[in-house]
């Protein structure tokens, strides 16, 4: 058996993270691996396209009411195709500290859940923005072991995936390849493309911009499930099996911002 | 689910502190703070005292802001350079929790020869007892116990924890602080019981080094017998094994035996010093087997750990260190119920038996007949 492969997605907020680490569960579930993905945003929005739109208590709901957590069916659900969805939760915007919230979180999933070891892809999915210590907890922990970036071809993006690097660096956390979610803006798989060279990397999917994906999310689908016969959700396919098969992961050097800007003009 | 503990309003023990005091037991030489510096202050100063050091990487505003990684790192390269220690700890605070700092990377990072347990802990835990098995796992980890010592601390923690939600400072939601009844009072009564003839057990079921006190009672009450020509009628216990829990403890143990020389004899030893919280049934054992037809028990250290039923039918005489024991105790049907104020600062970087108030009190009172 291949060793577990734990990954995080990183990238700039809004810009895809937590579609495609579902559409990405979703395809590997499809190809028969155990797979859990973890939401780590307190958004709570990683898991609802597998749960058919439904939302499931978070960890720290339940930590909230003052309950322990003994059992891992209190936390861990099980979505399309046995993909085992678990959310982290967190305070309302503005009160408390959502990025201890990951980490007790975290700490308190690791040590109930049995079925963490029987998984072939654990996927967290992880807020936009580190904002804190927090919020590289699971790195941190020792509980990711390879990350990807997901950009766009505009500066903001390709500015957050170059900062992300840096801080991956300091982490001492492996990156395992660029994803492109398309924004559709010109030049934008060759841009995306030279950036991953540049730092050292590769670009591991192009994924374009189509209503579909926001189609299915309106109904509570991933494309997967909802679109399974369309082009993108191929490019899901192939992504997922690339993820699996990955092998080669780098330290990123991360790009002055003179390139950076040289390469989106 | 289940439901979380009572909500209780008075201030008690630090985890961090309880993590403090297991690195020191487990013979460590400087310990380090990753925190605030005026965090744990009072205790890092009384440790001093016991031969441990303790520093703070004093995290201020811009660190709790910016993070204290680098700070560690130095912090231990210095204690490295300046101190030479043979075994390190690093303990977390609340600060250095909440803004997710690790300590393993810092340790990591810095190198050093010496072994580090690292102990992620903060104040936040409801049982202080956490902090204990925190630093525990870690020296687990890093080989300094072994694994059938640490289940043996992890059972003694459970019970600890367990004494103290039914009968100590986490029974109540609150407990007023009492400083309990008159010394003079209480040892007059005992003088009376032993003059009368009666019989008694005296219990030494102390916690660790506060034993260095509490077995000035176990002394004092055998001189005072002893003066009176009622020797016989008292029986001393006391959980004095040198051959149980971490090295320092079983010296404590070795210590206060040798100060005792031939002036005293332990008729039974029921448990090491660390095993306060479970030698209560031990007690139940001998009293129901040898000792039935006692009249009185003069108990001291955990005496809220030595069940009811043992003791049913004796006059019962306590002697505590917790001013919030004092309530849970009479509660119990505990008659009398006395308090050595501020015993463990003096118990702290000593090797003999160290004079206590109420022990004073019999010899004068005794000296006085
Ligand atoms: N390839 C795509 N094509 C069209 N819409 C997309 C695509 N990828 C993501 N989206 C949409 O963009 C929005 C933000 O995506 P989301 O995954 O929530 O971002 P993040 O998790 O990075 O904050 C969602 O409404 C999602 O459906
Ligand atoms: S709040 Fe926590 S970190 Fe701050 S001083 Fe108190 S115990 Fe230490
Ligand atoms: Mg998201």
């Amino acid at each position: 058996m291949n060793p577990q492969k734990r990954i995080a997605i990183y990238g700039k907020g809004g810009i895809g993270k937590s579609s495609t680490a579902s559409n990405v569960a979703a395809a590997c579930a499809d190809e028969g691996y155990n797979v859990m993905i973890i939401g780590c945003d307190p958004k709570s929005d990683s898991s609802i396209t597998l749960l058919g739109g439904k939302r499931i208590p978070t960890i720290l709901d339940i930590l909230r009411d003052g309950m322990e957590i003994e059992e891992e069916d209190e936390v861990v659900f099980e979505g399309y195709k046995a993909v085992k969805c678990v959310e982290v939760g967190g305070p309302e915007p503005g009160i408390g500290c959502a990025g201890r919230g990951i980490i007790v979180a975290i700490q308190k999933l690791k040590k109930i859940s049995q079925s963490m070891k029987e998984m072939d892809l654990i996927i967290y999915d992880v807020p936009g923005d580190i904002v804190c210590g927090g919020f590289v907890a699971p790195i941190r922990k020792g509980l990711v072991n390879e990350a990807y970036v997901l950009t766009s071809g505009e500066y903001m993006p390709l500015y957050a995936a170059n900062n992300i690097c840096k801080g991956l660096s300091r982490i001492n956390t492996k990156l395992s390849g660029v994803i492109c979610n398309s924004r559709s803006v010109s030049r934008e798989e060759e841009i995306v493309n030279k950036f991953a060279n540049e730092i050292g990397s590769e670009l591991v999917a192009f994924i374009p911009k189509e209503q579909i994906v926001q189609d299915c999310e309106r109904d509570g689908y991933s494309v997967l499930e909802k679109a399974g016969d369309t082009d993108i959700a191929e490019v899901y396919r192939t992504l997922a099996r690339n993820i699996m098969a990955s092998d080669c992961a780098v330290d990123p050097r991360a790009l002055a911002d003179e390139r950076l800007r040289e390469l989106t003009r | 689910m289940q439901q979380k503990n009572l909500s209780i309003m008075h201030p008690r023990p630090s985890s961090i502190v309880a993590a403090l005091y297991t690195l020191r037991d487990l013979n460590v030489e400087v310990a380090i703070l990753h925190g605030p510096p005026g965090c744990s202050f009072k205790h890092a100063r009384l440790l001093e005292e016991d031969g441990i050091r303790v520093v703070t990487t004093a995290l201020d505003e811009n660190g709790f802001v910016f993070g204290g990684h680098d700070r560690l790192v130095d912090m231990l390269q210095k204690v490295e350079e300046r101190f030479s220690p043979k075994r390190i700890g690093v303990v977390g605070t609340c600060v250095s929790m909440i803004i997710g700092e690790e300590l393993h990377e810092a340790v990591m990072e810095a190198n050093l020869d010496a072994p580090v347990i690292e102990v992620e802990v903060h104040a936040g835990y409801n049982d202080n007892t956490k902090g204990v098995l925190f630093a525990l796992e870690s020296a687990l980890d890093v080989g300094i116990i072994d694994r059938q010592e640490f289940e043996r601390q992890q059972h003694l923690l459970n019970e600890a924890t367990n004494v103290e939600k039914k009968y100590g400072a986490a029974s109540k939601d609150y407990l007023e602080p009492s400083r309990g009844d008159v010394k003079y009072t209480v040892a007059k009564r005992v003088i009376e019981m032993l003059k009368a003839g009666k019989k008694g057990i005296c219990i030494l079921n102390a916690k660790k080094e506060t034993a260095y006190m509490f077995a000035d009672i176990t002394v004092a009450l055998q001189e005072v017998a002893e003066k009176l020509g009622v020797e016989d009628n008292i029986v001393n216990f006391a959980n004095l094994d040198t051959e149980l829990g971490l090295p320092r403890v079983r010296q404590h143990a070795e210590h206060i035996l040798a100060d005792m020389d031939n002036n005293v004899k332990i008729d039974e030893i029921i448990g090491g010093l660390d095993e306060y919280p479970i030698a209560g049934q031990q007690v139940r054992q001998l009293i129901e087997s040898k000792y039935r037809d006692f009249d009185f028990a003069v108990i001291a250290g955990v005496p809220h750990a030595i069940p009811m039923e043992a003791l049913e039918g004796m006059e019962l005489i306590s002697i505590t260190n917790g001013p919030r024991q004092v309530h849970p105790l009479k509660d119990m049907g505990h008659k009398h119920v006395l308090v050595e104020i501020d015993l463990h600062p003096k118990t702290l970087g000593v090797t003999n038996i160290v004079e206590s108030e109420f022990g004073a009190t019999l010899r004068q009172l005794a000296r006085e007949e």
